[in-house]
């Protein structure tokens, strides 16, 4: 089924970033320009979502060459749900910068940096082919080396330095693993990838390529052992740039690896998934090692990133039902979750300009908002129902059982305790106890930073209370994963 | 959504009325708006009472997430009934209670209601709920809200420590109780309780059930302060008293009971079941007695009394859950009647003592026993009330207390009659270990009550000047005291309105329908080993009573660093400190480290999978011929390459790396790319010039202080990547395919594309798409590289970093 | 011949990775050049050498060489150099306010 619209959610953010470039002077165009942008977008994915939903996937050969000769972009559920809840996170972030961002940076294309990002973020999620994808993934680095680096302080032009080095590396690999890739297959395109990979059963080399590709794509995504460079290189940005890149940067690299393990690399799931699973796993426990490590709040709740991406990574190495369910459930859950979290941050920073939490504590009294803010976040962090992250955690360790991973499954579980744990200790030391505050920095514009936290945080709740809304939608974003037969008729029958 | 569903969200709803309440009317105590609730759902809940003695139970669903099976079902019958009566009608006296007791002055009563109506409609939601997710959702609630309660006064260091510790010990029960919930879905395919009981007997050879029921007994016992996880309920005494005589003892801590309770059904007649829980509980209450005599604060004296009599109340379900394998069940079901009727009577007499500790503090200023005594002139109502809470709770007659401490002994001897599971050899240890229990309880009862008013009076040492309670916080403790004597008077009052019902829903099995327990309370029975097991229990404990002083010493045989406090301090401190440790010492923040890991990870990862999968493959048939002219290419480039590593002055090195450059344009030549080495040429040439543009301005190349061994891993590290990526390569040469959607590419070039070149056709027009953000790639590393050099935030940002800045 | 540059495609990733191990900026930026380059090479053995002459369909030959690793490799030779480009005045001006080149040095690890 072809449908143009689907080229929307890339283009527009496209043309908005030039836009916005030729308008740098005046901040209040970049403000509402994007703004404005921003809605539209939200608008045409809710409109797809609700298409695809009817319709079943749809595709779009871009310059109407037939696949798999030319490109192809593909709207299937799990693309299309993510690409919205993208495009819902960079307006929350959008509404935060206007008023944390001053008009130096604005200036200096600061808006403009935001939507090619969001771009590439976009593009990648929705592209079919697999070198289109390395291309998006580079305006999506690009983006987000400008990104780290904009405003030019000391931390952000030394981690900058290591997060580039890291990325031209895997970007090296990205782009061998496809020529290796098109030697073998002859292919670019996805879903004739997953035609032409059956066809030669069991290879060795395809296994070695596929190793390859976890390696390139867990690089992004920040899996054990790849995630050394992430700690550092979000903590130097400020908070809106960080929660950009915690809740949209790491997904693109977890989107690939479940893309690509549940089209494409099929034939040796007893080797390839349980190399995965336990990969998952060590993720999970050095987050949580690292997030009860640190007093810096920033830092934990960085570390808690890779917790998320470990449980969803499990989920996905299950291929079962439950557990391809539960990491749709919950990587949508941890996008919205990761990214209110470090606006909450930077509201905090905002507030007692440090984000160390030796040095603060009894907010509560006058930021009771915040904290009770905070406190539901950070329940909702750890999967306690009602809240969102419980129906994903549940369906993963349900999966985690079904397929017989009794212990990785249960410390799956377990980790829930311990990342409640990290995020508490923010939530009785910074806001309970005595009132210490360093020093208070524009009380007033403080209210308004609220306002996207807000947004983010009633959007978590009704993911939470109102999951049988969504329970269809996530379902068929999860019969597609199982059965990549659907996802290559509607690419190749055309 | 019926009128029972609506009385589990009440109080969740009104909770959100209560900061509004508070702030308009700040004259009236907040309690008052929140008084009529749980009275009011204490007097609907009473309707049922008629219903559940004759039917099975009402059952209503609501459906919350039916695509997965998650539906809010609730369901009526004795065992939940029970309780609900419980939580309601003891959350109207709390209510009562802590309007008197907390200030509207002092203290932020919106905070202190909504976190406890949230508590009570939490419960009311564990109880009454028939989906195990459910209860599991609302479990967790009254974990946050008990979190919440405790830390109340959260200024205080002792507040938040007790908070965090409670909360970590019982969501780490909820998740374990989860893990179980799950376990038995797998087995059954539903979330419904009753339908699981319905199956229990098909589940019982599964694999997997042993591990469900280690696991929801897990959570269970961290909820019920069950020896070993009971230490967060005596830090639980930071909270306000109120919070103490609802949650801590009425009720939050009664759901483990009533999860061991309400599954009974399901894991009864195994023998895990009977002795874990069982040999728990016993343990629990001597072990919990044994520690409440040695306090010296009213309210931990209370709170190892709960964790006592709640291992009590755990031991009689373990044992009554073997009554399943008799035909003569009435027998040993006294075991379970016991444990109900038990349960009531511990919430009257204990709820009374609470408010009692409650009041004593409010008046004098202070716990402390060793501060306390004679207050029995200045306090006659309290005293009496204490007396007959204590006397109920040591087991004497005429109270309620007496009569369950008597069936508590019943079923203990009985279990010497049973020879299943070994009790042969194991089950003396029960009776043993409740007779000693008992005495202990007897003693510290007495030293609660008669340390507290009976002897002299030290007003110097009091805080405040004691008087009598004001009437509205007399009235709720009077009317659990009162409790404790009718019930001690007229205990088959009970027995079939409320008692029978909970019977029938823990062993629903032994009956059919139309049958009822029979049963029949009294005092005397004649002169039985209960009887004289109390008598021991008097006379040894009033013995050990007015020898204290000298056995006291017997405390300090633990050492002081191997309890499991410590334990729980230790485990915390030292996790924070490992966990610092270890991650500092792999993020050394030098990237060179980071790449060494991640490229040690991708030689082992891939390296391994070639080995494992064969995926090396050489054949050379297909390859091209090798030239001449490439050979020497190849060479100058390895040369080339190899000079830019040994360079010493940046210059050789740019140029080196240029050279390398140019041989790749001459490369792409001779393999038939001309665009490509146009191409190359060009951009090798502007990049030469950025790199001597930007070296100009970095410092000179030094000789580093290099290890040999920091250049050994180094050199070890790239000659393995260096020939994954050789094997990759020539591998993947060797499985070349012959069809590539190049055909198309070269078949239709000119015939829809309009082009003779076909890289250029696929360059703008096949895949124009990729080319259009490539030239993006390219304007953003344009914008990036102007607001690098152009933008000064004149480095006094504290407004965006994490970091401190310089 | 693809033997060949398989062969000097990996000896250009040692040496590149070699360079990016090392603790001065300059030659991480050179050995992130070199890698490049590798990669370049490799994609083009990927798509087999010398099958056929040049892609230019005016020739009329009988076969002609895999156009498409070529348009590959040319997109990824101008994203390279794109950050390349970069790069190297990223190493500039860290170079300006930090006053160091050395990796080592550039730990920010008193932060924490």
């Amino acid at each position: 089924m072809n449908n143009n619209i689907i080229i929307l959610p890339i283009i527009i953010p496209m043309i908005t970033a030039v836009l916005l470039i030729f308008f740098n002077k005046q901040e209040k165009v970049q403000k509402y320009l994007s703004a404005v942008s921003s809605v539209i977008n939200i608008g045409i994915s809710v409109f797809l979502v609700h298409y695809v939903h009817t319709n079943g996937i749809i595709s779009l050969e871009v310059g109407d060459w037939k696949a798999p000769f030319g490109i192809v972009l593909v709207a299937d559920m799990y693309a299309i749900l993510l690409v919205l809840t993208a495009n819902i996170i960079v307006f929350a972030c959008l509404l935060f910068s206007y008023k944390i961002v001053d008009y130096n940076r604005s200036k200096f294309f600061y808006y403009s940096g935001v939507m090619f990002l969001l771009t590439g973020v976009s593009g990648a999620f929705l592209t079919g082919d697999l070198f289109n994808l390395f291309v998006f993934y580079e305006v999506m680095l690009m983006s987000s080396y400008f990104l780290i680096v904009h405003g030019n302080s000391k931390p952000q032009l030394r981690e900058t330095i290591k997060y580039i080095l890291v990325n031209v590396i895997s970007s090296a690999l990205f782009v061998i693993s496809v020529a290796f890739l098109y030697a073998v297959t002859g292919t670019l395109n996805m879903a004739d990838l997953s035609l032409r990979v059956a066809e030669l059963g069991s290879s060795g080399i395809i296994a070695a390529i596929s190793i390859m590709y976890l390696i390139v794509f867990g690089l992004k995504g920040a899996i054990f052992p790849l995630f050394f460079w992430m700690p550092g290189s979000y903590q130097a940005p400020p908070a809106a740039v960080t929660a950009l890149f915690g809740a949209l940067l790491t997904k693109v690299g977890v989107y690939s690896i479940t893309r690509v393990f549940t089209l494409i690399f099929l034939q040796d799931i007893a080797f390839t998934h349980t190399f995965i699973a336990w990969l998952a796993v060590l993720t999970i426990i050095f987050g949580v090692i690292g997030a009860i490590s640190f007093s810096d709040i920033k830092q934990i709740v960085i570390y808690n990133i890779l917790t998320g991406v470990g449980v969803i990574l499990f989920g996905v190495s299950t291929m079962t039902e439950s557990g391809l369910e539960g990491s749709v459930y919950y990587m949508i859950h941890d996008m919205i979750i990761k990214g209110l979290l470090f606006l909450l941050v930077g509201i905090v920073f905002s507030i007692t300009g440090t984000t160390n939490l030796d040095k603060f504590s009894g907010l509560i009294k006058k930021y009771p908002t915040l904290g009770w803010m905070f406190f539901i976040a950070a329940l909702a962090l750890a999967g306690i129902p009602p809240l969102s992250g419980f129906i994903g955690k549940l369906k993963i360790v349900q999966g985690g059982f079904e397929q017989g991973e009794f212990v990785l499954a249960f410390a799956v579980l377990l980790s829930s305790l311990l990342v409640l744990y990290s995020v508490m200790k923010i939530f009785i030391n910074g806001f309970w106890g005595e009132e210490k505050i360093p020093q208070v920095l524009e009380t007033s514009q403080v209210k308004s930073l609220y306002v996207p936290a807000a947004f983010l945080l009633a959007l978590s709740l009704f993911y939470g209370l109102g999951t049988e809304f969504i329970s269809s939608y996530i379902k068929q974003a999860e019969q597609v994963l199982l059965s990549p037969d659907l996802y290559i008729e509607a690419v190749l029958k055309e | 959504m019926t009128f029972l569903h609506w009385a589990i969200l009440f109080p969740f709803l009104f909770a959100f009325m209560v900061p509004f309440l508070y702030k308009t009317f700040r004259k009236i105590h907040t309690g008052w708006f929140v008084l009529p609730l749980p009275i009011c759902l204490f007097i609907f809940f009473l309707q049922f009472l008629p219903g559940v003695k004759y039917k099975e139970g009402i059952v209503q669903t609501v459906k919350w997430i039916p695509s997965l099976g998650i539906d809010f079902a609730v369901y009526v019958d004795g065992l939940s009934l029970l309780f609900a009566l419980l939580i309601t009608g003891i959350g109207s006296l709390v209510v009562l209670y802590s309007i008197y007791y907390l200030s509207k002055e002092k203290e932020q009563l919106n905070a202190f209601y909504v976190y406890l109506l949230m508590f009570m409609g939490a419960m009311l939601g564990v109880v009454l709920t028939d989906n195990t997710i459910v209860l599991y959702t609302f479990w967790e609630i009254t974990s946050f809200s008990s979190f919440l309660l405790i830390g109340y006064w959260h200024y205080r260091e002792r507040s938040r420590y007790g908070a965090l510790k409670s909360m970590l010990i019982t969501v780490f029960g909820g998740l374990s109780m989860l893990g179980g919930f799950i376990l038995l879905y797998i087995m059954t395919g539903t979330f419904s309780i009753r339908e699981t009981i319905a199956q229990s007997s098909s589940i019982a050879d599964n694999g997997l059930f042993i591990p469900a029921l280690i696991l929801l007994l897990l959570g269970a016992f961290t909820k019920s302060a069950q020896f070993p996880f009971y230490i967060w309920l005596p830090d639980a005494m930071e909270a306000p008293t109120p919070v103490s005589a609802y949650l801590h003892s009425a009720t939050m801590v009664k759901a483990g009971i009533y999860l061991v309770a309400r599954f009974t059904p399901v894991f009864a007649g195994s023998a895990e079941w009977f002795w874990i829980v069982s040999l728990f509980g016993i343990f629990t209450l001597f072990w919990g007695s044994f520690h409440a005599v040695k306090q010296t604060d009213l309210k931990a004296m209370l709170a190892f009394s709960t964790v006592s009599q709640l291992g009590m109340i755990m031991s009689l379900l373990g044992v009554g859950s073997a009554a399943l394998l008799f035909d003569h069940f009435e027998f040993y079901s006294v075991a379970i009647l016991a444990a109900i009727f038990h349960l009531i009577n511990h919430a009257t007499f204990k709820g009374s003592l609470f408010m009692v500790a409650g009041i004593v503090d409010h008046e004098t200023g202070t716990r402390d026993i060793r501060k306390l005594g004679g207050l029995m002139s200045l306090m006659p109502i309290t005293f009496t009330i204490g007396l007959i809470g204590a006397f109920s709770m040591a087991g004497l007659p005429p109270f309620n207390g007496f009569l369950s401490k008597e069936m508590f002994f019943t079923g203990m001897i009985r279990v010497l009659n049973m020879d299943v599971f070994q009790t042969e050899t194991w089950g003396f240890l029960l009776p043993v270990l409740a007779w000693i229990g008992s005495i202990f309880t007897f003693i510290y009862s007495m030293i609660f009550v008669f340390k507290t008013f009976a002897g002299k009076l030290q007003l110097e040492n009091l805080p405040k000047k004691p008087h009598e309670a004001p009437i509205g916080m007399l009235i709720p403790p009077i009317v659990l005291a009162s409790l404790v004597v009718i019930f001690g008077f007229f205990p088959n009052l009970l027995a079939y309105s409320l008692i029978e019902p909970a019977m029938k829903s823990v062993m629903p099995s032994l009956l059919k329908d139309g049958e009822h327990f029979h049963i029949h309370i009294s005092h005397w029975h004649g002169f039985t080993a209960e009887f004289w097991m109390t008598v021991g229990v008097v006379i040894l404990g009033i013995f050990l009573y007015l020898t204290a002083s000298k056995w006291k010493r017997v405390y300090d045989l633990q050492p002081k660093r191997m309890t499991l406090n410590q334990l729980y301090d230790h485990s915390l401190k030292t996790a924070g400190k490992t966990s610092n440790r270890l991650t500092s010492f792999y993020m050394t923040g030098f990237i060179r480290d980071y790449l060494v890991y991640i490229f040690a990870f991708m030689i082992m990862a891939v390296g391994a999978t070639m080995i494992i999968k064969q995926s090396i493959s050489f054949a050379a048939d297909d390859a091209a011929p090798v030239g001449i002219y490439e050979l020497i290419l190849s060479i100058v480039m390895i040369a080339g390459s190899i000079t830019a590593v040994l360079a010493r002055s940046r210059l050789t090195a740019i140029i080196a790396l240029s050279s390398v450059g140019y041989s790749l344009a001459l490369f792409f030549v001779l393999f038939r790319a001309p665009d490509l080495a146009l191409t190359q040429l060009v951009i090798e040439t502007v990049s030469t010039a950025l790199f001597l543009l930007a070296f100009y301005f970095l410092p000179e190349l030094q000789k580093k202080d290099k290890t040999r061994r920091f250049r050994l891993v180094n050199f070890i590290i790239s000659a393995g990547v260096g020939g994954i990526v050789t094997l990759l390569a020539i591998s993947a040469s060797s499985e070349r395919t012959g069809k590539t959607i190049a055909e198309y590419f070269l078949e239709t070039s000119y015939s829809l594309g309009g082009g003779y070149n076909v890289v250029n056709v696929i360059l703008v027009d096949f895949r124009g798409f990729d080319t259009l953000f490539e030239i993006t790639v390219l304007a953003i590393a344009a914008l990036a590289v102007y607001s690098m050099i152009r933008l000064r935030t004149g480095g006094k940002d504290v407004e965006e970093n994490g970091f401190k800045n310089e | 011949m693809e033997i060949v540059t398989s062969i000097v495609a990996g000896i250009l990733f040692m040496t590149a990775t070699y360079l990016m191990l090392s603790k001065s900026l300059l030659r991480i930026i050179i050995g992130t050049g070199l890698l490049s380059h590798g990669a370049h090479l490799l994609i083009l053995t990927m798509g087999g050498l010398k099958r056929g002459t040049v892609p230019l369909l005016d020739e009329h030959a009988a076969s002609y060489v895999d156009p498409l690793p070529q348009a590959l490799i040319l997109t990824a030779i101008v994203i390279s150099f794109g950050v390349t480009a970069f790069f190297l005045v990223l190493a500039y001006r860290s170079y300006q306010e930090l006053g160091t080149d050395d990796m080592d040095q550039l730990r920010g690890n008193d932060q924490k």
